[in-house]
């Protein structure tokens, strides 16, 4: 079997289960100008970085109580993985959101087609640096966005290492001292208790 | 090739791709961003010095595994739902109000949300109603997108890593137990018995100090 076989087998297969999702879709009429306002401004505005924010929220909120409910490890090693993990998300958003904000600006300040240099710009030289064909798009909103995510990429191999690992190290061991300490008091409680018990 | 055109043949190529499909860079990013940060553990672990020879021959497949699952699982997941929804949008089963409207009003009702109808090409709708699907196509997209990446990174991935790192985690110290058994009498370490085998916390505490292991950063 050739490999553009199989690669057709698998496009089939894939654009048959679409189909089949698609459906069981129920129609849907969004009919308020409010609701529709809502998702046009999702569609214009929201972008990598917001993308990045919303999997970081939602990640919070549900990865470390996947971790704390995960019975196939022990108690001790389901705390430690929770913590390591609300690190990693913390650690991982902020650097993420940041850097492809970050990116995005600097590209959209230098990604102008000559009739939007104006005459008080600095810099005119490298102002459309970044800018593609004139004519290829009607707006470069969306390719602002995209080509400032795929330099943030690059950007973030390096900050993976730099500030990343450091910061999640960093937030994990704090978490972690924090579970040992609170487990530690709540032993020495249980033991003046017994203790007291005893004495009764 | 000069190098500005090789850079003007770039940003064309991004203008061309992603300039009108936010979803879809959205994906596309997403993908090279799990791959980019896989690729970075494997690096973390291939010069950390602290780990020893035999320990990167485990711990670099074992990465590059976890990254599979990650990056196979984000991919299908999320291209499913921006697929799906782009289905739902282009065939007429989605609308706004007012282009619903105007398809009623037209006749063409009983055409939305059938195989093969696409509302841009057979839909012959006015400039402003055009506006208005185009705005709700991608605002759909980029919500579809956002809920599978939620879905896969969220719920998915950290289950599947879990499953797998748990079974990965007994075949280790099931390993190591029947390494340490193997060990000549002569040469065992001289402490008692009960510290010859691996038990559970152990392991745990030792790979705990592994800090590269499973999946640290992301992109």
């Amino acid at each position: 079997m050739s490999i553009s076989s199989i690669s057709s087998r698998i496009s089939n297969f894939s654009n048959s289960v679409t189909q089949g999702i698609t459906n069981v879709v129920p129609k849907m009429t969004v009919k308020g100008e409010r609701a529709n306002n809502v998702i046009s401004w999702i569609g214009e505005k929201v972008s990598s970085p917001q993308n990045r924010l919303i999997l970081g929220v939602s990640a919070l909120m549900s990865q470390p109580f996947i971790d704390l409910n995960n019975k196939k490890v022990d108690e001790d090693t389901r705390k430690v993985s929770a913590a390591r993990t609300v690190a990693k998300i913390i650690a991982g958003t902020l650097t993420g959101v940041a850097i492809r904000s970050g990116c995005i600006h600097a590209i959209d300040a230098f990604t102008k087609y000559p009739s939007q240099i104006t005459p008080d710009m600095k810099f005119k030289n490298l102002r459309s640096l970044f800018a593609p064909s004139e004519g290829l798009l009607k707006s470069l909103d969306h390719y602002k966005k995209s080509l400032g995510t795929i330099i943030s990429l690059v950007v973030m191999v390096f900050t993976n290492f730099l500030i990343d690992a450091p910061l999640t190290k960093y937030l994990t061991n704090k978490f972690v001292d924090k579970i040992h300490q609170k487990e530690q008091m709540n032993k020495s409680e249980e033991s003046n208790k017994t203790k007291e018990v005893k004495h009764e | 090739m000069s190098n500005a055109s090789l850079f003007m043949k770039f940003k064309d190529l991004v203008a061309k791709h992603y300039g009108e499909n936010p979803g879809k860079m959205l994906i596309h990013t997403g993908v090279i961003g799990w791959i980019l940060s896989a690729a970075a553990q494997v690096v973390a672990i291939v010069i950390n010095d602290k780990i020893p020879k035999e320990q990167k021959m485990f711990l670099v497949p074992q990465e590059m595994a976890d990254a599979a699952v990650n990056i196979v699982s984000f991919y299908l997941i999320t291209q499913t739902f921006a697929s799906v929804a782009n289905k739902l949008v282009k065939t007429g089963k989605w609308l706004p109000g007012a282009v619903r409207d105007f398809f009623e009003k037209g006749g063409l009702a009983d055409k939305l949300g059938k195989k093969g109808f696409d509302v841009k090409l057979n839909g012959n709708l006015p400039d402003e109603l055009l506006k208005k699907y185009e705005k709700f196509d991608k605002g759909i997209d980029v919500i579809a997108t956002t809920v599978g990446s939620i879905l896969s990174c969220n719920i998915v991935t950290p289950l599947i890593r879990n499953e797998i790192a748990a079974n990965r985690q007994k075949r280790s110290i099931a390993r190591m137990n029947s390494k340490n058994s193997e060990v000549n009498p002569v040469e065992k370490p001289s402490v008692s018995p009960s510290y010859q085998k691996v038990s559970l916390k152990d392991f745990q505490a030792l790979s705990s100090r592994v800090y590269t292991s499973s999946s640290n950063l992301k992109v």
